[in-house]
């Protein structure tokens, strides 16, 4: 027998030491399992409540506390002004965003300098879009150039933004996505963000999360077992585990 | 699917004691679950006592199984001294802390400080059955592993040790620690990590101090002193390394919105969905929920309306509408007056008259419509809790004070809910375990299995999963 035959057949065992050494869980045996854990309907109600008021839907929000009686973990009042803000930037009206955000809390902006150089840099930006250029220069030399003293990263920004200015036709540029509309949601979520953090909130859902550890989960059984999985987040439907 | 129940399927009501079909036998079981909710409502305040809490930790030497005649324990059972000369190999004086180190936990650490390095320096420390020899090192031996202080190496199960660390000698403070999350060892010198080594050894592992020099004398620290690792801090760390690992999964975007509203749809919170579903539409930009079909394939939206108004009806404690309301929309849910469903109603209208303060009027309605379960197992303890309302004065902070939560009444209306969706004709066998959970509720009992089961198999070892915990750890970090 050839070095490498043998080899070979060393290998094989090894694969199916490593197959049989793991725990075989039928169908039945699991879902018995699963029908044993514990769930409380009021933890799920939590985490679609988290879910509604994360993401901003208030009147939702409203109709589940109603229905459900769940206790939103903050004021609903504050999930409506920050919709409002977030929708302000959405439309590009940054300066109103600006002084909603301020009316909320001035302290956002003040300890967040990145944040509010994006807003002027947005703010910049839709000046540009509306062919207003002497007053996009103006905005840009008096407040924006200011802050790109202090921080390198923003002087970048700033050029790159200004850039703009240089062709007439702003599809022909090669900084033409700041105009595109998803700059404007990159800035709504992160000055929505922002507020969250404020008002000692996470700023992003719990429900993603989850999912993601569920299958951080699987795959991390999956060395010591065989099981059914969940391969469809959207249903939720068990797979019989693969021969 | 909006539709009134058909005649035809009021044939699958339910009859007392025959169950005629699998089918109707396995409805039974989905609804007897909710039994088990009204019991776990009453075990559970606040996830506090559950098993895992209370679990012992050492917390001193132990006198008894000790190389006796080599070393000496101090009175304190803190500190231990190496009084003989040592002539070989086999004199080495080993003690061990009175219990096992505690598994059901993330970590368990402990520290040793050498207070004398005596003739040769040869202290160790380190993890040991409670069978160990107590004539050897640490790490000598199969089923146990040492960080040595004369060579700094790591011993374990061999003669030989392997390059480790640096050497420790007196005036150090040297650690011995347990992740049960990544199954490894791991040891600290005077507050700083030396390094970790995959755990192999299974079962109860006893901290383990070695002396074997004469005057070696080394004190151990279980936690009562302030520890010189930051031991709070690792875990943390190492709590954030598994969360960022989790957070660099990718999973389908915006898959959240359809669960929220496939949960929306199965519990009959209309409203909510209603709101949910034009705020989705109208918001920039519009969040395209894509699980349509898969919603239709479940057909969840089953007499959305009806068992939204059932639900509104038991959520305000106005029981007996809901009872006359099902009498007339779904005569086979209660035409038997012993299933689940009528039980747990005939219940909560009780609670809702004790509620009301009409406790004679309970008495009678009780006598009237919960006397006939008790003797019926699964339902017996439940009726006597109801009726242990009446004794106090103030039931809200009895013990029994559960009944009166919404909870209570949430957990009423989704067993109608439940009972309402059985009844859905298009429904074949496959579908019926749809009843009970929503997707959201698989994908939450399929992640629960999963790192339990990942836990059963490291010999139990390691924080259990807790959904609860996991949605009340508001943090605000990132």
């Amino acid at each position: 027998m050839s070095l490498f035959r043998i080899l070979i057949n060393q290998l094989e065992e090894e694969d199916e030491e490593m197959a049989t050494s793991k725990k075989v869980i039928t169908r039945e045996g699991w879902e018995k399992k699963l029908n044993a854990v514990k769930l409380r309907k009021e933890d799920m109600n939590t985490l679609v409540m988290n879910f509604l008021v994360t993401e901003g839907y208030v009147e939702a929000a409203e109709k589940f506390q109603r229905e459900s009686g769940t206790k939103p973990e903050i004021d609903l009042a504050t999930i409506t002004d920050r919709m409002a803000v977030k929708k302000a930037v959405q439309n590009g009206n940054v300066e109103d965003a600006i002084e909603k955000v301020n009316d909320l809390n001035p302290e956002i902006l003040d300890t967040n300098p990145e944040l509010f150089f994006h807003l002027q840099q947005q703010r910049l930006i839709e000046l540009i879009r509306q062919g207003r250029t002497e007053e996009a220069l103006e905005f840009a030399q008096e407040e924006l150039a200011p802050r790109g003293e202090e921080n390198q990263a923003f002087l970048a920004e700033l050029e790159k933004t200004v850039a703009l200015l240089v062709f007439e036709d702003a599809s022909n540029c090669p900084v033409k996505e700041l105009l595109d509309i998803s700059h404007r949601l990159k800035t709504a979520s992160e000055v929505n963000a922002a507020i969250l953090t404020s008002q000692s909130h996470e700023k992003d859902p719990k429900l993603p999360s989850l999912l993601k550890m569920l299958v951080w989960a699987q795959n991390q059984l999956d060395e010591k077992a065989v099981y059914p999985h969940i391969n469809d987040l959207s249903t939720g439907k068990l797979e019989d585990p693969a021969e | 699917m909006n539709s009134l129940p058909s005649t035809a399927n009021s044939d699958n009501g339910r009859h007392e004691n025959g169950e005629t079909s699998t089918g109707d036998a396995r409805d039974r079981d989905l609804m007897l679950n909710f039994l088990g909710k009204v019991r776990l409502s009453a075990t559970t305040r606040g996830d506090a006592k559950e098993e895992d809490e209370g679990e012992e930790s050492p917390t001193e030497l132990n006198t008894i199984n000790s190389a006796g005649g080599f070393l000496i324990v101090s009175p304190d059972k803190l500190s231990v001294k190496y009084t003989n000369t040592n002539l070989h190999g086999h004199d080495v004086g080993v003690v061990q802390a009175n219990k096992p180190a505690p598994f059901k936990c993330l970590t368990y650490y402990f520290e040793i400080f050498v207070k004398d390095a005596g003739s040769k320096g040869q202290v160790a420390i380190g993890f040991t059955k409670e069978s160990f020899k107590m004539r050897r090192q640490p790490g000598w031996e199969v089923n146990s592993c040492g960080y040595h202080g004369d060579d700094g190496h790591l011993y374990r199960g061999k003669g030989t040790g392997e390059a480790f660390g640096p050497t420790f000698t007196k005036g150090d403070t040297v650690g011995g620690g347990i992740n049960y999350a990544s199954q490894e060892f791991f040891f600290t010198k005077n507050g700083a990590l030396v390094g970790k080594i995959p755990k192999d050894i299974k079962g109860d592992l006893f901290p383990t101090v070695a002396v074997h020099s004469q005057n070696e004398e080394v004190s151990v620290n279980f936690g009562r002193n302030k520890f010189a690792f930051d031991v709070k801090g690792y875990e943390a760390s190492e709590r954030n390394k598994q969360q960022i690992a989790i957070e660099k999964i990718s999973i389908p975007p915006n898959i959240g919105y359809g669960l929220v509203k496939t949960y929306l749809l199965h519990y009959g919170y209309e409203e909510t969905l209603n709101a949910f579903d034009l705020a989705t539409k109208t918001t920039v930009p519009p969040i395209h929920i894509a699980q349509e079909d898969a919603i239709d394939e479940d057909d969840s939206s089953y007499d959305l309306h009806h068992r939204k108004t059932l639900r509104e009806l038991v959520r305000t404690g106005e029981i007996s509408a809901a009872l006359e309301a099902l009498r007339t929309l779904y005569p086979q849910i209660v035409q038997d007056d012993r299933s689940v469903v009528c039980f747990l109603l005939h219940c909560q209208r009780f609670i809702e008259l004790v509620r009301d303060g009409k406790l004679e009027k309970a008495v009678k309605y009780g006598r009237l419509e919960l006397a006939k379960f008790v003797g019926l197992t699964g339902f017996q303890d439940i009726v006597e809790d109801c009726f242990a309302l009446l004794v106090y004065e103030n039931p809200e902070e009895s013990s029994v004070g559960y009944f009166l939560k919404d909870s209570q009444r949430e957990l009423v209306a989704d067993a109608v809910n439940a009972a309402i969706l059985s009844t859905n004709p298009n429904n074949n066998n496959v579908q019926r375990s749809c009843h009970l959970h929503s997707h959201l509720e698989k994908l939450l009992r399929q992640l629960t299995v999963c790192c339990l089961e990942r836990r059963s198999l490291n010999g139990d070892q390691g924080e259990t999963f807790r959904l609860h915990r996991v949605l009340s750890n508001n943090s605000t970090r990132r």
